[in-house]
């Protein structure tokens, strides 16, 4: 490495890391590009890369046998020996906890409501994204087990329709938003904001539902949209207030995040009732779930703040600089040009952060709530059905890994559209 | 106190000057960056600042735009002193461009959003008016072809070249140049340079600091030597290559001559 100076600012790798790198890549790419020793039969295929040597071929079998064994376990006792009747019977509790009967239109309107806005919004950016027929066939895979599984649970001729026109509904959603793409995009962001305020008036407008009586997977939802929704803004507020040139607000900001999350949820939870009162006057009164809702809303902000806080310091000081010089107030330098760029670097964290958060909503049985999760154990110690924790915790465990994947892979995509990496 | 015969009639009709420094220190925690300097810099001038790494110069042009604060003494831009009051900064910035060593793009908007975000946003220019300036910018620095392109999309020179563009879109009085070709590759230099020149000769008020001296003698009026947080040496370049008054510069010429 005679004389060659490292090429500009390049995140201060050194001539040799560069080299290195460029190495990797190669060997990634050879590795990539290797057409495999010859068109391998599937036979070879499996002589080469499975039974190659004594040990591989004992390793082969012993892991084979170990799978084996793995599979039948689980596909004897899913379709042999589990009670699914719990579920069946189970079925409303999960969904809606103990919201009232008469009242559950309220729940099924909202959720047609966000699954035809999900479909929309798929269809409209399909449209760029393209996916693959793979993809495609997995998500209509999903959609079709968990409309058999409602389908097959519900227990009245409605909640059957209900349940079996959702995937049609999405679809429907995905054709339509295909067909006028990019136009509709503005009015489906607005749709988007209002979606949460129009299901809080559907479900609990007028002589609604009150809070108490949410329960079930529904409860997970709005519970965990509320925190998201609220938390994300709250969390800004302190990343900035923690970095800011004013004491009493960078204290402020410090204090707020180590007290919040240095107590564990549940414990904030229970102590929502009192804690929240602190806050206010004593001639207001609001229900506890909401006092709940808020303690949670600042303990996910203390994260928040602390994720955001990881991505403001990954952008540099030059950035800072040439906004200045360009004459931008400190607001227009945050929002346009150090928030975009730090937020973008924070997207997994984020995501992991609002998946915990998602699952933390079953901690709310705490405070009496009865959640997808509290009812799946409620059901199991039954009489009629005591001892089929196997079953529910199953099916619930199935609900909340499938929202949480779906969040996930929904992060990916945000991903590579907004170039994370890559700019 | 200042120096009445330095600082006075400042702004007044007749006066040419753009800036004015006047016994400028600044000081990094023990460290004395600046020590007192002292200059002026008149309209449609080009000074080129040169010296050894850590003599100031980067730290006294950027005290003119405030991305550093100076510790005493008086800086005037256009005929407004530089002052903590936050309307002045905000005045002064928008008549400075400056171009860093580094670019600082912003790396998350195209090229075209890198040049039109300050007209837009500090300027509050329509969108068609701001969409035309950029054209003609890319136009001026020859790119226009890169407009919808992101930064990491570009080579150094031409991002380089962007900023340029970028800083030139707020119609600024004034440039500042810091050390702008410091990290290019050596074939990106002359393009770069290509533009710096070109802008010299439209009539441009600028400070470059610079290692390029053939640069500084080809398009400076003045070059400045700083050494050691001081002003050492200021001399047309002929003067300051051909006869250099003090045995700093002599020394600094003959290390890098």
């Amino acid at each position: 490495m005679s004389g060659a100076a490292p090429k500009g600012p390049r995140l201060g790798l050194g001539l040799s890391e560069d080299v290195d790198l460029l190495r990797f890549e190669q060997q990634a790419r050879a590795i990539e590009a290797a057409p495999g020793p010859a068109p391998a039969t599937p036979r070879e295929w499996i002589r080469q890369n499975l039974f190659s040597g004594p040990v591989n071929s004992l390793l082969t079998l012993a892991s084979g046998v170990f799978v084996l064994f793995l599979a039948y376990q689980i596909l004897s006792f899913v379709f042999v020996s589990a009670q699914w009747e719990v579920v069946q019977v189970g079925m409303r509790g999960y969904m809606i906890g103990s919201f009232p009967v008469d009242e559950a239109w309220r729940v099924w309107a909202s959720a047609y409501l966000v699954i035809i806005l999900a479909g929309l919004s798929y269809g409209v950016s399909a449209r760029r994204l393209r996916p693959s027929a793979g993809q495609v066939a997995v998500g209509a895979a999903a959609a079709a087990v968990a409309g058999a599984v409602v389908f097959f649970t519900a227990q009245t001729p409605l909640v059957r329709g209900l349940a079996a026109g959702a995937t049609p509904a999405a679809i429907a959603g995905a054709l339509v938003g295909r067909l006028f793409g990019r136009k509709i995009l503005r009015p489906l962001i607005v749709a988007w904001v209002l979606v949460f305020p129009a299901i809080m008036i559907i479900v609990r407008g007028f002589v609604g539902v009150p809070p108490s009586e949410w329960g079930g997977f529904f409860f997970n939802i709005i519970a965990a949209t509320v925190g998201i929704v609220a938390s994300f803004p709250l969390g800004l507020l302190l990343a900035l207030g923690r970095r800011s040139e004013m004491p009493v607000i960078r204290i402020a900001s410090v204090g707020f995040i180590e007290l919040f999350r240095g107590v564990p949820l549940v414990a904030w939870l229970i102590f929502s009732k009192f804690v929240v009162d602190l806050l206010l006057p004593p001639q207001m009164v609001i229900p506890d779930i909401i006092k709940a809702f808020l303690v949670m809303t600042f303990f996910s902000a203390a994260y928040i703040g602390e994720i955001v806080r990881g991505g403001l310091q990954g952008v540099p000081a030059g950035q800072y600089e040439a906004a200045r010089a360009l004459g931008l107030s400190t607001t227009r330098m945050m929002a346009l040009i150090v928030l975009p760029q730090a937020l973008r670097s924070t997207i997994p964290a984020m995501i992991s952060h609002f998946i915990s958060l998602f699952k933390d909503t079953s901690l709310f049985v705490a405070i009496e709530v009865t959640d997808l999760l509290a009812a799946a154990r409620r059901s199991a110690s039954s009489l009629l059905y005591f001892g089929t924790d196997m079953e529910t915790l199953l099916f619930a465990g199935l609900i909340f890994w499938a929202v949480a994947f779906s969040m996930s892979r929904w992060s990916q995509r945000l991903e590579v559209r907004l170039g994370v990496g890559r700019r | 106190m200042a120096d009445r015969s330095a600082t006075a009639g400042i702004g007044e009709a007749g006066d040419d000057r753009q800036i004015v420094a006047n016994d400028v220190v600044k000081s990094f925690g023990h460290f004395q960056a600046l020590k007192g300097i002292s200059m002026a810099l008149n309209k449609a001038e080009t000074v080129v600042i040169v010296g050894p790494s850590g003599s100031g110069k980067s730290t006294f042009i950027r005290t003119i735009n405030r991305l550093e604060r100076h510790d005493a003494g008086r800086i005037f831009v256009g005929g407004i002193e530089l002052t903590d009051d936050i309307r002045n900064i905000a005045q002064i910035r928008s008549e400075i461009g400056m171009v860093f060593q580094s670019f600082n793009l912003f790396p998350h908007l195209t090229v075209q959003q890198n040049i039109a975000l300050a007209p837009r946003n500090v300027r509050r220019w329509p969108k068609k008016k701001a969409e035309e300036k950029v054209m003609q910018l890319l136009e001026r620095v020859g790119i226009p072809e890169q407009a919808n392109k992101y930064p990491a999309e570009l080579s150094g020179g031409q991002q380089q070249r962007v900023a340029i563009a970028r800083a030139l879109a707020m119609e600024p009085k004034i440039m500042l140049f810091d050390e702008p070709t410091s990290a290019l590759d050596p074939e990106m230099i002359k393009e770069v340079l290509d533009v710096i020149e070109e802008l010299a000769e439209s009539g441009m008020t600028m400070i470059v600091v610079t290692h390029e001296i053939g640069f500084a003698r080809h398009v400076a009026d003045r070059v400045i030597l700083f050494d050691d947080g001081l002003l050492i040496e200021e001399a047309p370049p002929n003067r300051f290559f051909e006869d250099p008054q003090h045995e700093r510069t002599k020394r600094f010429l003959s290390q890098i001559l």
